[in-house]
C-alpha cells in the first residue's frame, strides 16, 4: 500500500508540471503564435490612456519580454525555490510555493489563494455531505420501492436536479428565500471561528443548492447500483441464509453499490475544492472558485496558474484518498 | 427601510435558529437632525438636481458593493472613476470637485490646499499653499514633502500602473524622472518645489491652464514616505480625510472607519456622518442589485447602473422607481467619420452619413433611453463647461434620418448613388457590434455601403483604428469610438479628440484625423484665456467639429442607478456620474 501511495504522489508530480505547462502555454504561447508581442500583452495590465514608457516599464516588471521558456522556468523556480519581489520601497521574500505575484493587484497570490480555500472548503464539504446522505438514501429507498410512487417521484424530482443549471436554482433559491421571503438575507460568508451559526445560516441556500444538482445524480446512480446488486446470487443466499433484510441491504447491497459512487465522490469533492465556479459566483462567496472567475477576467496569469493547479492537486489528491478508500469497501481489492 | 412581509411558514427549527442568528450585528447610536424623508417626498431623477434627504443625522454603517474590484485603493494608483469618487473618503487631493448637484458640481475648490492654484505669469509655475495642522490618522503633520513625494512615487509605473499620465508630460524634465523607489536623491524631481513646509510648486515644461483639474487626481494626496510600502501601501493607506483603514482584504472587503484626527475644516466638500463605511468586493451583479433593492446594501460602488433585470424591476414599480436616478453617466458613444480616407475626404459625403443615420436605432443598440442615453448632437456632454445646445444634422428633430438631405449631400458630394467604405468597431463589445449593424443597415437606405470590421477592443487603438496607416491601407471610413472626459470642460473633453495636433501613428485617438486649422488655432487660443472668455471658446470647437462632420454624435451616455431610501445627502456629483460618495449619511443604525 504505502509503494503505491509513494508511486502515485510521483506521478502527481508529473501531472501537476504537465499541467502547469499546459496553462502556461495556453496563456504565454499562443497569444505569441497568434501575433500579440510582449508590448500588446502589457497593455493590459497599465491603466486608461498610458504612455509608452509607462508599458515598457510593466512589459519590464513582469518579465514579458523574455523568451516565453526563460519565463516558465523562472515560475518554476519560483514555485520550487520561492522568489525575490521588488514592492518598489523594498525587497520582499515570497517563500516556495510562490505561485508568483498578480499582474493586476501585485500581491502574492497564495495567501489569496488560501484565505479563499477555507470558504470553499466549507461549501464543498457542507454540501457533499447533503449530497451524499441525501442521494444515497433516495437512492437505495428508490431501488428497494421500485415502481412506486416515491420511487416515480424521487426519480423525476432527480431528473430535474441533473437538468436545472445551478446559476437557475441558485438565482430562484435567492429570489425565494434572501430577497423575497428574507429567510436568509444578505447571504454573505462569515468565518466559522467568528460566528458558526450566522456561518452555516449562510451557507444553507449554496449547500441546498449544489447538493440538489449532485444528490439527483447520486440517487439515480445509487438506484442503478442496488438494482444490479440485489439481483446478484449472493444477495438471494444471503437472504437464504435467514439474514436480516436490514443487513443483507445494508451490510452486501449498499456495500457493493458503492464502489463506484465513492469514486465519482472522489472527483467531484476534488473539483469542488478546486473552486466551485457557478455556486461561488451566483453566492458571492470569496472561494477559489470566485477567484477563478476574476482571474480569468483580468486575464491575470499568475492567479490562474495557482488555481489550476491548486485545482489539479485536490483532484489528484481525492482520487488518490477514492483509490486507498476501495480497500476498505471492497475486500477484493488488494495493492 | 422597506421590506417585504415575512414567509409565513413554520419554519423547522435549525432554520429558526440560523435566521436568529443573523439578526446579531453592531449597531451605531444615531444623532442629528433632519431625518431619511420620508418616501413621498421623493420622486425619480431627483438626486440629479436637488439633495434628497438632507440631514446632519450622524451613525450607522453604509455598505457599498461592487460587482468587480478596484484597480487600486492606494489614491496614486487608480483610474476608475468610482473609486476616485469613494477615495475622497480617506485621502485629500489638493483641490476637488465641489460637492453639489448638477453643474454646480463641475466646479473646482480647494481641498488640502487653501485655495486654489495660483499660476506664474508665464504660466509655467502653479504655487499651492496647504492648509496647517493637518495630519494624517495617527496624527502626524502633512507637510509639502508629503505631496511632493506623493505626486513623485506615481512616476514610477512599475509599481504604480494604473492612474494617469499627466505629470510625466507636463512637468519640466518629468519624462525622464524615474520615480522616488529608483531615484535615491534627496531633492527628487527638481520641477516639484517645496519652498517651505506648507508650499508647493509645479514647474511645467509649458502652460497648461487645466492644472488645478490635474492636481484634483488622488494621486496629490499626501503620502508619508516612511509609511510608502510601494505596492502594498493600497493595503494600508494613510488617511488625511473623514475615514480611515480599519481593515483591508484584498478584493473581499474593505472597512473605512472614523478617523479620530479628522477635522471638518480640512475639507469643506466631505462629511463625516455615518459610523462606519464598508465596501463588498467582487459580489454577483445581480444579487448586488437585489441586495441594494432590500436595504442590505446602500450604494452600487461602480456606480454604472442597474443590471437588466432590476432595470425592469425598477422601471416597472413606481416606489422602486422614485428611489433611482437616471444620471448622465460621462460618455460620449459616436462615430468617427475619417476626413482622409475617400470619399469620406469630401465634407458632403460626410453631411450625407450625418444625415443618414438612423439615431433611434442607433440609441436602442446602446440599451435605449434610460439604460443607453440620451440622442446627442453635439460632441460636448450636456453638463459640461461650456456647452451649448446645437443640433446641425436634425438629430433630435428627426431621430429616424433626413433621406432627402443625405442624397442631396451625396450628390453634392459626387456620389449620388452612394460610396462603398469599411466601418470598424469593437467586436468583444456587443453594443457596439449592433451599432455597427444599425449604421449598416440605415446607411444603406441611401446606397452607402458599410463593410463591417470588428476588432478586438484591448488593442483598437494602439493597432487597427488607432493607427492611420492602418485605417487608410484598410479603407476604414467610418470607426466607433467613446470618450469619457478626466474633467468636465472642452479640453477635458475634445483635445484628444479633435485637435489636428494630437494625431498619432499608433494610438491615436483623433480617428477622424482632424486637422482644421479653426480648430487648432481655437485650442491655441484657449491656452491664454480664462473664464466665461475660455468657456465660449469649447462651445466654438465643439459647432467646428459639428460643422466639419468628423464626428457622428450617437448617445450621451446614461445609467438608472437606485437611491437607497436609507441613505442621506444623496445626489449626483456630475464629475463622475454618479452619487457624491463623501456626502452620504444613513439613517439605518445597523
Amino acid at each position: 500500500m504505502i509503494a503505491f501511495i509513494i508511486r502515485r504522489l510521483f506521478t502527481t508530480i508529473f501531472l501537476l508540471l504537465v499541467v502547469s505547462l499546459v496553462t502556461f502555454a495556453i496563456f504565454f504561447l499562443l497569444p505569441r503564435l497568434a501575433g500579440q508581442n510582449a508590448y500588446q500583452l502589457a497593455t493590459q495590465y497599465v491603466g486608461r490612456n498610458p504612455t509608452r514608457a509607462a508599458i515598457l516599464q510593466i512589459e519590464q516588471k513582469l518579465g514579458l519580454n523574455a523568451p516565453v521558456y526563460l519565463q516558465y522556468g523562472r515560475f518554476l523556480k519560483a514555485l520550487v525555490l520561492g522568489t525575490h519581489y521588488n514592492s518598489g520601497s523594498s525587497v520582499t521574500y515570497c517563500p516556495p510555493p510562490c505561485f508568483g505575484y498578480s499582474f493586476r493587484s501585485q500581491q502574492p497570490v497564495w495567501p489569496q489563494m488560501t484565505t479563499a480555500l477555507p470558504v470553499t472548503l466549507s461549501l464543498a464539504v457542507g454540501a457533499s455531505i447533503l449530497w451524499l446522505v441525501g442521494g444515497v438514501t433516495i437512492g437505495v429507498i428508490s431501488a428497494l420501492r421500485r415502481g412506486t410512487f416515491f420511487d416515480r417521484f424521487s426519480m423525476a424530482v432527480a431528473l430535474a436536479g441533473v437538468s436545472l443549471p445551478i446559476f437557475f436554482t441558485g438565482l430562484i433559491a435567492l429570489e425565494l428565500f434572501s430577497y423575497k421571503w428574507a429567510l436568509f438575507p444578505n447571504v454573505q460568508y462569515v468565518n466559522l471561528t467568528s460566528n458558526p451559526l450566522l456561518w452555516a445560516r449562510n451557507l444553507v441556500l449554496p449547500w441546498i443548492t449544489l447538493a440538489f444538482l449532485y444528490a439527483a445524480l447520486y440517487a439515480r446512480l445509487t438506484r442503478a447500483g442496488m438494482l444490479e446488486t440485489m439481483g446478484e446470487d449472493y444477495i438471494r443466499t444471503a437472504r437464504a441464509k435467514g439474514l436480516r433484510e436490514r443487513t443483507v441491504v445494508v451490510k452486501h447491497g449498499l456495500r457493493a453499490a458503492l464502489t463506484p459512487i465513492t469514486t465519482i465522490f472522489g472527483i467531484d469533492l476534488g473539483l469542488l475544492i478546486g473552486g466551485a465556479i457557478i455556486t461561488e459566483v451566483t453566492f458571492s462567496l470569496h472561494g477559489l472558485g470566485l477567484f477563478t472567475y476574476q482571474a480569468i477576467q483580468n486575464q491575470d496569469f499568475p492567479e490562474i496558474q495557482g488555481v489550476v493547479l491548486l485545482a489539479s492537486f485536490f483532484i489528484v489528491i481525492a482520487n488518490l484518498a477514492v483509490d486507498v478508500l476501495y480497500a476498505v469497501i471492497d475486500p477484493r481489492v488488494r495493492y | 427601510m422597506k421590506r417585504p412581509a415575512k414567509f409565513g411558514l413554520t419554519a423547522v427549527a435549525a432554520a429558526a435558529a440560523l435566521t436568529i442568528a443573523a439578526c446579531g450585528g453592531s449597531s451605531g447610536g444615531g444623532t442629528g437632525s433632519g431625518g431619511g424623508g420620508s418616501a413621498s417626498s421623493v420622486s425619480f431623477n431627483q438626486g440629479v438636481t436637488k439633495v434628497v434627504h438632507p440631514s446632519s443625522t450622524t451613525g450607522g454603517t453604509i455598505t457599498f458593493a461592487d460587482s468587480s474590484t478596484p484597480d487600486s485603493f492606494d489614491p496614486g494608483n487608480t483610474y476608475y472613476a468610482w473609486v476616485l469618487n469613494f477615495n475622497r473618503l480617506y485621502a485629500t487631493p489638493l483641490v476637488m470637485f465641489k460637492s453639489c448637484p448638477g453643474t454646480c458640481g463641475d466646479q473646482i475648490v480647494p481641498g488640502l490646499a487653501t485655495s486654489l492654484g495660483q499660476v506664474s505669469d508665464n504660466g509655467l509655475t502653479w504655487t499651492y499653499h496647504l492648509k496647517q495642522g493637518v495630519t494624517y490618522q495617527d496624527g502626524t503633520p502633512v507637510t509639502s514633502a508629503d505631496v511632493k513625494y506623493a505626486v513623485e512615487r506615481t512616476f514610477d509605473r512599475s509599481v504604480l500602473a494604473n492612474g494617469p499620465s499627466y505629470y510625466p508630460v507636463l512637468l519640466k524634465g518629468g519624462s525622464k524622472y524615474p520615480g522616488p523607489y529608483k531615484d535615491k536623491s534627496k531633492a527628487g524631481l527638481s520641477s516639484i518645489t517645496t519652498p517651505d513646509k506648507y508650499t508647493i510648486q509645479f514647474h511645467l515644461a509649458s502652460p497648461y491652464p487645466d492644472f488645478n483639474y490635474v492636481v484634483a487626481f488622488s494621486n496629490s494626496a499626501p503620502v508619508p514616505q516612511a509609511k510608502d510600502t510601494g505596492t502594498n501601501y493600497q493595503l494600508h493607506v494613510q488617511s488625511t480625510g473623514p475615514y480611515m483603514f480599519q481593515s483591508y482584504q484584498l478584493n473581499k472587503q474593505l472597512t473605512l472607519v472614523k478617523n479620530p484626527k479628522y477635522k471638518a475644516s480640512w475639507d469643506t466638500q466631505a462629511k463625516q456622518l455615518a459610523n462606519k463605511i464598508v465596501i463588498d468586493l467582487n459580489v454577483n451583479a445581480n444579487d448586488l442589485d437585489n441586495r441594494l433593492m432590500a436595504g442590505d446594501i446602500q450604494v452600487d460602488a461602480a456606480g454604472t447602473g442597474v443590471q437588466a433585470a432590476a432595470r425592469a424591476k425598477i422601471l416597472a414599480s413606481n416606489s422602486l422607481k422614485q428611489d433611482s436616478d437616471n444620471p448622465l453617466a460621462g460618455f460620449l458613444w459616436f462615430i468617427y467619420l475619417n476626413t482622409k480616407v475617400a470619399p469620406l475626404s469630401n465634407l458632403n459625403c460626410r453631411v450625407a452619413v450625418e444625415y443618414a443615420a438612423n439615431k433611434t436605432e442607433l440609441q436602442t443598440a446602446y440599451g435605449g433611453p434610460v439604460a443607453g442615453g440620451q440622442i446627442a448632437s453635439t460632441t460636448l456632454i450636456p453638463d459640461q463647461i461650456g456647452y451649448k445646445k446645437f443640433d446641425l444634422y436634425e438629430a433630435t428633430t428627426q431621430p429616424s434620418g433626413d433621406l432627402t438631405k443625405a442624397k442631396a449631400a451625396l450628390k453634392a458630394c459626387g456620389q449620388p448613388s452612394g460610396f462603398t467604405t469599411g466601418m470598424a468597431y469593437r467586436s468583444d463589445r456587443p453594443k457596439e457590434v449592433q451599432a455597427a449593424q444599425a449604421l449598416q443597415s440605415s446607411l444603406a437606405r441611401v446606397g452607402i455601403k458599410l463593410q463591417l470590421h470588428g476588432y478586438p477592443s484591448g488593442n483598437y487603438y494602439s493597432d487597427f483604428a488607432g493607427v492611420p496607416k492602418y485605417v487608410h491601407s484598410h479603407d476604414l471610413g467610418i470607426d466607433i469610438g467613446g470618450w469619457a472626459a478626466d474633467w468636465p470642460n472642452g479640453n477635458g473633453m475634445l483635445d484628444e479628440l479633435v485637435n489636428g495636433n494630437t494625431i498619432v501613428s499608433a494610438g491615436n485617438t483623433n480617428i477622424s484625423e482632424l486637422n482644421d486649422p479653426v480648430i487648432n488655432n481655437l485650442f491655441t487660443k484657449a491656452n491664454s484665456e480664462n473664464g466665461d472668455a475660455r468657456n465660449a471658446i469649447w462651445s466654438q470647437v465643439d459647432h467646428q467639429v459639428m460643422k466639419d462632420a468628423a464626428i457622428l454624435p450617437e448617445v450621451y451616455a446614461k445609467s438608472l442607478i437606485y437611491r437607497s431610501p436609507d441613505l442621506t445627502n444623496v445626489y449626483v456629483q456630475p464629475q463622475y456620474g454618479m452619487y457624491n460618495y463623501i456626502a452620504l449619511g444613513t439613517t439605518s443604525k445597523s
